[in-house]
């Protein structure tokens, strides 16, 4: 069937009232934990998960996809208003859009912005569109062997790509790759590391690990640092921006698209290192570099398009390939794993009311946000004021609620928290845990494919090197596993290009 | 950052060291072209105690920065909100959810960032009564309700 065709079954789908109302739901969810700091996307849709047991897969995964993509239109009022990034992929709009802030300019900040945003996530979706049932259709030729080296790099560049340090991103992948191991084993099914205890048999369980680490941890770290924002005392005035101003910031839209959606592609916190690199590719190209970091309108438009681009094709591995690139997505995934459904390239064939269904809540989606962050605007600064101390005791009653609901089991509670401290524990130590989570999930079917490679080549390892698609993974993860230097490269030129920033 | 780093790699490096040792005494290995129960858990707890070994080393090469330790009576609040998260857990069969959430949410916005008593009083009401109509009454989660049980 044609791609119009899928695409007008999808919107049939993605139009139903109630797909409308989750939808719009996941919308309206995104963008208050966007604007609101302290809780980011992957939290919020932990704790939204056990929520979702009871609706189609199709509502669940619209509702679940909306709260992540609705995060980046919420993200850059915060930073615009507050010099807070409300999640870390508004973190560089917080050098120029504060500034135009503060020089009265917060309307056409916050237009540029959200209209970017709407462009750019068109734009990906389009582009996911077009790309992913391709890309569907080749992974299909894909056996055990090129699965494991698919595995192996999608695990290397979430340890490569997911910030921080990369040793320490592989140190939490090799973790959740252990953890994982708790339960039964994937191939014949004998209990491993589960010392008698029946409720280890089921292994640790994605949800109740995903809410401890982000829910719980992250309430528990802010309990710590004790969030007090201050909304700039501003009239937000001229929401629309000049015709001067969206004269300078249409060419940074039009490339920070296209260099959003190329690297969310890539596993591993694609939003938030295409909107540093789109930042950094304005300031090269500009002739006046020096009013970046002084309110230059370009500054907020590139990175606002680029992380929105990111959050929309970061979908392409997972719908396509069954990878998940970061914790957001991971999370959806397991929504998915919930209602027996697999991500990954037989999904378009064979559910492709989910697939259609979703690439058309987006493009509705993304026009829902459009009004919800313009014509609100002055909704979600109200927000703002809600003090986080009175908010951090209802995150914590959802987590508990949640876990609880799981299995209705007060030792699930009990779990929950012990993951809640590792995850604070993991934030205090500069530990990601995104990669931890990611290879929970990804782990028995790594370790499935690994070991029915090696029993169909009957132990011969040279089956990953001698297949050319395997081959080239693999030699993809060893660049991965080589190459921090470019990492430590790209962050020196970023700031060499960005250069000091002005102070408040 | 160093000593932090090295203390992370320590602790690291012990768990890969008995998960290794754990999969060895527990789960057969089986051979390459035939790999066990064993065979993933091993290889994985030893590329967790490389990698621990590489982040070791890594935080002895860095000369450690002087810490300040400004957080610790924060660090108190995270401490107490975690033990009264542990006592909810094994309270909340016996006591039921109501009332172990109540006093829950009481400590929070009495000990974390503290409230006025009429404020958290109210909040933890709000808190415990609303969530409980709204997850066990309409979404019928069966939580468990304690003195409240029929």
């Amino acid at each position: 069937m044609d791609i119009l065709g899928s695409l007008a079954q999808g919107f049939a789908v993605a139009a139903t009232p109630i797909n409308l109302l989750y939808c719009f739901l996941g919308a309206l969810i995104g963008t208050a934990i966007g604007v609101l700091p302290g809780l980011g996307p992957p939290a919020t849709i932990a704790l939204l998960l056990p929520v979702t047991y009871g609706i189609a897969p199709t509502s669940a995964v619209i509702l679940l996809a909306g709260i992540f993509y609705g995060a980046m239109y919420g993200g850059s009022t915060t930073s615009i208003l507050l010099n807070i990034p409300g999640e870390a992929a508004s973190v560089v709009t917080c050098l120029d859009g504060y500034q135009m802030a503060r020089q009265g300019r917060a309307g056409a900040a916050l237009a540029v912005s959200a209209i970017g945003s709407f462009v750019a996530g068109t734009l990906g979706i389009i582009g996911l569109m077009l790309l992913a049932p391709p890309l569907a259709n080749f992974a299909l030729k894909f056996g055990a062997t090129e699965n494991t080296a698919l595995l192996v790099l999608g695990l290397m560049m979430v340890g490569y790509l997911g910030g921080g340090s990369m040793t320490k991103g592989l140190l939490m992948a090799a973790l959740g790759l252990l953890l994982g191991t708790v339960g039964l084993d994937p191939i014949v099914g004998s209990p491993r590391f589960t010392y008698g205890v029946f409720k280890l048999a089921e292994g640790f369980q994605f949800i109740l690990v995903a809410m401890g680490l982000f829910g719980i941890g992250e309430v528990l770290v802010n309990v710590e640092r004790s969030i007090k924002p201050e909304v700039l005392q501003t009239k937000i005035k001229g929401l629309l921006g000049s015709r001067e101003e969206w004269r300078q910031a249409t060419a940074p839209l039009a490339r920070g698209s296209l260099l959003g959606f190329l690297i969310g592609v890539l596993p591993g916190g694609g939003a938030i290192i295409s909107s540093f690199i789109s930042y950094a590719l304005e300031k090269r190209l500009s002739r006046h570099p020096e009013r970046f970091g002084r309110g230059a309108i370009e500054g907020v438009a590139a990175p606002e398009a680029a992380n929105n681009a990111a959050a929309t094709s970061s979908f392409i591995p997972l719908l396509t390939l069954g990878i998940p690139g970061n914790a957001s997505i991971a999370l959806i995934f397991a929504a998915l794993l919930i209602h027996g459904i697999r991500p990954g390239p037989l999904l378009i064939q064979e559910r492709p009311e989910i697939f259609w269904g979703l690439i058309a809540s987006m493009y509705l989606g993304n026009a829902m946000l459009l009004v919800l962050n313009l014509p609100l605007i002055r909704l979600w600064v109200k927000l703002l004021q809600v003090p986080y101390p009175l908010l951090a005791p209802f995150i914590v009653v959802f987590v508990l609620v949640g876990a609880y609901s799981v299995n209705n089991s007060a030792t699930d509670v009990g779990f929950t928290v012990i993951f809640g401290l590792l995850g604070y524990l993991m934030r205090k130590f500069e530990f990601e845990p995104a990669p931890l989570v990611l290879a929970m999930i990804l782990g028995p079917q790594l370790e499935a494919s690994l070991r029915r490679s090696l029993i169909y080549s009957r132990g011969d390892l040279l089956v990953f090197f001698e297949r050319p698609i395997s081959a080239t993974l693999l030699a993809l993860a060893l660049l991965m596993v080589l190459s921090p230097l470019i990492r430590r490269l790209l962050q020196r030129k970023f700031w060499e290009i960005v250069g000091p920033v002005p102070e408040k | 950052m160093a000593r932090r780093d090295a203390v992370a790699a320590a602790a690291l490096l012990l768990f890969a060291v008995v998960a290794a040792f754990e999969s060895a005494r527990l789960l057969p290995f089986g051979v390459v072209r035939n790999p066990g129960p064993g065979f993933f858990p091993w290889w994985m707890s030893l590329a967790l105690g490389f990698l621990a070994l590489v982040l070791l080393g890594l935080s002895l090469l860095v000369r450690a920065a002087p810490q300040l330790d400004e957080q610790r009576g924060r660090f108190l609040k995270v401490a107490g909100v975690l033990a009264v998260l542990a006592l909810y857990s094994l309270a909340l069969d016996v006591i039921g959810y109501p009332i172990a959430t109540f006093f829950f949410v009481l400590f929070m916005l009495r000990v974390t960032e503290p409230q006025r008593w009429p404020l958290a009083l109210g909040m933890a009401l709000l808190a415990a009564g609303g969530s409980y109509v709204v997850f066990a009454v309409w979404l019928d989660v069966p939580l468990p309700a304690g003195l409240f049980a029929r």
